[in-house]
């Protein structure tokens, strides 16, 4: 898959689990893994990029006598949400015209 | 493995990356392991599977633009107000140390620019070089693709006009340069990703453990 393409796809994959509620990195792998499977380092990068867009929020909640990052979406990155779906919608409409095509053929 | 040893030893390896970064990432890898550990699974598990530590180490040096390498690399100040503020000596006699290089390095100028200068230079050449390489690589797989499908081509246009052997030959050679073409696309991609965090390597600076 290409590089970019794959990227925005894990970027809205880890905006959609945090979109009902706030979530922390090892919950989100974990909600995540019946679709996709992704490791620390990767949820790490991703979580970065999406903080420095202003799609998401940090904060830390003390859990256990520690502290854990809990990450809340921003209304830009609930937007990013709703325009991916709004994209892929023409995809999924161009594919099934192509699909259609290749079967006629 | 236990936590304490893993993070001891990732944090000598992330050791020449901006402090900011490697604390950030010790802080998600060690929230990471807790709450492993707090699902059931033991110290050591927890650890082994938050993965290796050279592989988050080439993630992260990957991760964090050359830009930032540069500038951590050669305008540490922060670090050295640091490690001024650190020493023993007062601030007066910080001031008549820096006053001192200063007065050096003016003195020294005709004889560190040309050298400076030239180690830019050199170290420039080498990276146009590696990297001149790498295209020059890219370039040898473009043409072995064009050879697999100029083969093929080649090869069928034989075969209609009836020289079967000569076109089964000439398609024989263009299947051997598709494939070929394959395993090399897959080594450069290779090749310019090392290259590319190699690069970023050279900016890393290395710290000396405490």
């Amino acid at each position: 898959m290409d590089i970019q393409l794959k990227r925005g796809l894990l970027d809205v994959c880890v905006l959609a689990a945090i979109k009902n509620k706030d979530s922390y990195g090892y919950r989100i792998i974990k909600d995540l893994r019946p679709y996709i499977e992704l490791s620390e380092s990767t949820l790490y990068t991703i979580l970065k990029r999406l903080e420095s867009a202003r799609m998401l929020t940090v904060y830390s909640v003390e859990h256990a006598g520690r502290l854990r990052k809990y990450y809340r979406i921003t209304p830009t990155g609930a937007r990013r949400i709703k325009d991916f779906l709004t994209e892929w919608e023409e995809v999924a409409s161009i594919y099934r015209f192509v699909a259609k095509e290749d079967r006629h053929g | 493995m236990d936590k304490q040893r893993f993070l001891a030893e990732l944090r000598g390896a992330l050791s020449g990356l901006p402090r900011v970064d490697v604390e950030e990432r010790l802080a998600f890898y060690g929230e990471m392991i807790d709450d492993r550990m707090e699902e059931g699974l033991s110290e050591a598990e927890a650890v082994a599977r938050t993965g290796p530590v050279s592989r988050i180490v080439s993630q992260t040096v990957a991760d964090i633009p050359l830009s930032t390498l540069v500038r951590d690399r050669f305008l540490p100040e922060r670090e050295r107000g640091e490690k001024r503020a650190r020493s023993e000596g007062s601030e007066s006699q910080g001031r008549r140390r820096s006053g001192a290089t200063i007065a050096l390095l003016a003195l020294g100028f005709p004889l560190w620019l040309p050298l400076l200068v030239a180690a830019f230079s050199v170290l420039l050449s080498l990276y146009i070089t590696v990297w001149a390489v790498i295209v020059s690589l890219w370039a040898a797989g473009v043409g072995l693709w064009a050879g697999g499908l100029g083969g093929l081509a080649g090869g069928a246009f034989f075969a209609c006009m009836g020289h079967g052997w000569q076109g089964l030959v000439l398609c024989g050679a263009g299947l051997v340069c598709a494939g070929l073409a394959i395993f090399w696309h897959f080594g450069c991609a290779a090749l310019t990703r090392g290259a590319a965090v190699g690069t970023k390597m050279l900016f890393v600076r290395r710290r000396r453990a405490k």
